[in-house]
C-alpha cells in the first residue's frame, strides 16, 4: 500500500526539495516527454492588433465601426479584398455608370489631403481600404447641371440640403473630383467649422472691424493649387497687380498669384480676394466653388472681439470674401457656386436659416377667398440661394451598396432581396443609417 | 514651464486655463484677457510668440493680481477690524461674516476667516477655552 502524501507531484514537474521528500511524496509516472514551458501571457497587452512602425492617426470615435484595418492582426481579421473599381473622372462620369461603385480620383484626394475628408468618409475609406463611393443618379444630375453651367454660370448659388447622413458632403466631393479631373478650377472646402469654432489663430485688422485668419486662408490657397494646378496656369491675370511690395504683371497667371499667396501668408487674404475677383470674371476655364458646411457663413462664431463680444461670421475676412457668392452679389461668369449644409453641429446652424431651409408644414385654407388673400398667407421664406434637396437611396442603389458591403466583408451574411428591403425601409433610404444598420450588432 | 510674473505656467495648457493659475484671475477674466489680445480658444502657451507674450505680460502687469491683490485683501480686512465693524469682529473671531448659521457648519469660516489678522505664533493652537483666540487689540 502506497503512502499518500500531502504533496502530489508529477515526475515532469520541478523537483521537490529533499527535506519534504521523506516518505510523504508519491511520485506519479507520466509520459517521458518534457514539459512545455509555461508561457506567461501579458494581460495588459492586446494580441488583437499588431504594432506597426508607422504611427496611424486614431480613428474618430462615434462611428459604427472603429476598426483600423491597417493595424489589424491578420490572425483575427481577414485581409481586405482587393476591389477593382473604375476611377470617377470626367470620362467615366456618364449616365451608364449610375448605380455603380466608383473610386474617387487619387490625385484629387492627394490634393485635399488624407486628413481632410468630410464627415465620416475618412473612416469609411479606411474600413473599405479604397476611397469608393456609389455613383448615384443624383450625382449624374449634378454633373449634367455643372456641364451646362460651364458655358454660362447661373445668377444664384445652389446649396445641397437634406437630413444627416443623406450624402450631401459625399455628393459635393464627387462633383469636385469630376470637375478637377475635367480641367476646371476647383475651390473646395471640405469643412468650414474650423473657420468659426475658434480653433485657429485670428487677428484684428487695424483699419476696419474685420478679423484675419491667415493660416486658414493660406491653407485654402494651398488646396486650390494642389487640386487645380494645371487649370490655374491657363488663366493669365489680364491686368497688373500690386500686392504688398510685389508687382505681378499681366503675363503672370493665376498659378503665380496663388503661389505668391502661399509663400507670403501675411498677404493671403489680399491674394484670395484678387483671385476670387479674377476667377469670377474670366471665361477661359470653368470654375466650381464647392463649400461644405456653408451654414457657418451665417452663424455666430466662437471667436470674440477685443470687447469680449461674440463675432458674427461676416466679420471674418475669409468668410466675408466668399459670402457674396452665396448671397447673389457676385456670380461666376463660367461655372457654379455650390454649397452643402450640415446639421451635425447645431451650434453652427443658425435658427433663422434652419427655419427657411425647413419651413413648418402649413395646411391649405379651405375658404378660397382667405387662401388668396396675401395678407393672411404667411410670407414665404426667401433665401439668397437655390436649395437642392437630396432624396434617399432608391431600392436599386441600396441593393448595389449592400453588395459592395458584402464584398468588402462589412456584411458577412449573404445579401438577399429580403435583407436589402428590410434595411432600406428601416433606414428610409438614408445611406448613413443603412451603413449603421448593417454594422451595429444588436 | 513658462515663468511669467513670478508664477510657473504649464506650457501645454490652453492660455485661458493657464492664466487661472494666477491668484486673482478666474475663467471669466482669463477669457476676457484672451479676447483682448485675440488669442483663439485652443491656443496653447507654447504656441505664443515673443511679442504675444510681451503683450500678455503687459496686460497682466496692469492688473491687480498675486501679491498686490493679497495685500489689498489683507489691508481691507485689517481696516474693517481697526474701525471696529461687525465684519471686522467676525474676521477676528474666525466666524462666518455674511450672516450664516453658526450652530453647525462653520468649518470653512473657522479655517479661513481672520488668517490675515492672526499673528504667526510658535505656541500651540489650542489655547484656553478650547478655541483659537485672536490677539487682543487695543481698539476694542
Amino acid at each position: 500500500m502506497l503512502r499518500t502524501g500531502r504533496i502530489v507531484q508529477s515526475a515532469t514537474a520541478a523537483r521537490v526539495p529533499p527535506h519534504t521528500n521523506k516518505g510523504c511524496v508519491r511520485m506519479l509516472t507520466t509520459s517521458p516527454t518534457p514539459a512545455k514551458q509555461v508561457v506567461k501571457t501579458d494581460r495588459m497587452r492586446s494580441t488583437a492588433f499588431t504594432r506597426k512602425d508607422l504611427v496611424e492617426k486614431r480613428v474618430r470615435s462615434g462611428t459604427a465601426t472603429s476598426v483600423n484595418m491597417a493595424n489589424a492582426n491578420p490572425i483575427y481579421y481577414e485581409k481586405l479584398p482587393k476591389l477593382h473599381v473604375e476611377t470617377l473622372n470626367s470620362r467615366t462620369a456618364i449616365s451608364e455608370h449610375a448605380g455603380k461603385i466608383m473610386q474617387i480620383d487619387g490625385s484629387f484626394l492627394q490634393g485635399i489631403g488624407k486628413e481632410h475628408y468630410p464627415g465620416y468618409l475618412g473612416n469609411d475609406f479606411k474600413l473599405f481600404g479604397v476611397p469608393a463611393l456609389l455613383y448615384r443618379k443624383f450625382t449624374q444630375d449634378l454633373v449634367d447641371q455643372f456641364n451646362a453651367y460651364k458655358e454660362q454660370g447661373p445668377k444664384r448659388a445652389s446649396v445641397l440640403d437634406g437630413k444627416n447622413g443623406i450624402g450631401k458632403s459625399a455628393e459635393l466631393m464627387k462633383l469636385a473630383s469630376v470637375a478637377a479631373s475635367s480641367g476646371c478650377i476647383v475651390i473646395y472646402a471640405h469643412s468650414t467649422v474650423p473657420w468659426v469654432n475658434s480653433s485657429r489663430p485670428y487677428a484684428p485688422q487695424s483699419h476696419n472691424d474685420q478679423f484675419m485668419q491667415l493660416e486658414i486662408t493660406s491653407g485654402l490657397l494651398r488646396s486650390i493649387e494642389a487640386v487645380s494646378k494645371d487649370a490655374l496656369k491657363k488663366v493669365p491675370l489680364g491686368k497688373a497687380l500690386v500686392i504688398g511690395k510685389r508687382n505681378l504683371s499681366e503675363q503672370h497667371t493665376l498659378a503665380d498669384l496663388v503661389s505668391f499667396g502661399i509663400h507670403t501668408p501675411a498677404l493671403a487674404h489680399d491674394v484670395l480676394e484678387h483671385f476670387l475677383d479674377l476667377v469670377s470674371t474670366q471665361t477661359k476655364v470653368p470654375v466650381l466653388m464647392a463649400i461644405d458646411e456653408v451654414n457657418t457663413f451665417w452663424c455666430s462664431t466662437l471667436y470674440r472681439d477685443q470687447q469680449d463680444q461674440i463675432l458674427p461670421a461676416n466679420r471674418l475676412r475669409l468668410i466675408r470674401s466668399l459670402l457674396p457668392f452665396f448671397e447673389g452679389e457676385k456670380t461666376l461668369a463660367k461655372g457654379w457656386v455650390l454649397g452643402a449644409t450640415s446639421y451635425i453641429n447645431p451650434r453652427f446652424m443658425p435658427k433663422e436659416l434652419n427655419k427657411k431651409l425647413n419651413p413648418p408644414p402649413t395646411a391649405p385654407l379651405a375658404n378660397p377667398e382667405l387662401a388668396n388673400n396675401p395678407k393672411i398667407l404667411a410670407s414665404q421664406p426667401s433665401l439668397p440661394f437655390d436649395t437642392i434637396k437630396i432624396s434617399g437611396l432608391t431600392a436599386v442603389e441600396a441593393w448595389v451598396l449592400m453588395h459592395f458591403y458584402h464584398r468588402m466583408n462589412v456584411v458577412s451574411t449573404p445579401v438577399t432581396e429580403a435583407l436589402v428591403a428590410k434595411k432600406w425601409m428601416v433606414s428610409s433610404g438614408n445611406p448613413r443609417q443603412l451603413f449603421a444598420g448593417v454594422t451595429t450588432f444588436i | 514651464m513658462l515663468h511669467l510674473l513670478g508664477v510657473n505656467l504649464p506650457d501645454q495648457k490652453v492660455v485661458s486655463v493657464a492664466l487661472t493659475y494666477f491668484y486673482g484671475i478666474g475663467p471669466q477674466t482669463a477669457r476676457k484677457i484672451c479676447s483682448q489680445l485675440s488669442f483663439h480658444q485652443e491656443c496653447k502657451l507654447s504656441e505664443l510668440t515673443e511679442s504675444q507674450l510681451n503683450q500678455l505680460s503687459g496686460v497682466l502687469s496692469e492688473m491687480s493680481i498675486e501679491n498686490d491683490l493679497r495685500r489689498k485683501v489683507s489691508a481691507n480686512v485689517k481696516h474693517l477690524r481697526e474701525i471696529g465693524t461687525y465684519v471686522g469682529k467676525r474676521h477676528a473671531m474666525g466666524l462666518p461674516v455674511h450672516g450664516q448659521r453658526t450652530r453647525n457648519n462653520t468649518k470653512t469660516a473657522k479655517k479661513l476667516n481672520g488668517h490675515l489678522l492672526r499673528k504667526y505664533s510658535t505656541c500651540s493652537k489650542t489655547t484656553a477655552f478650547g478655541i483659537f483666540q485672536a490677539p487682543v487689540s487695543k481698539h476694542y
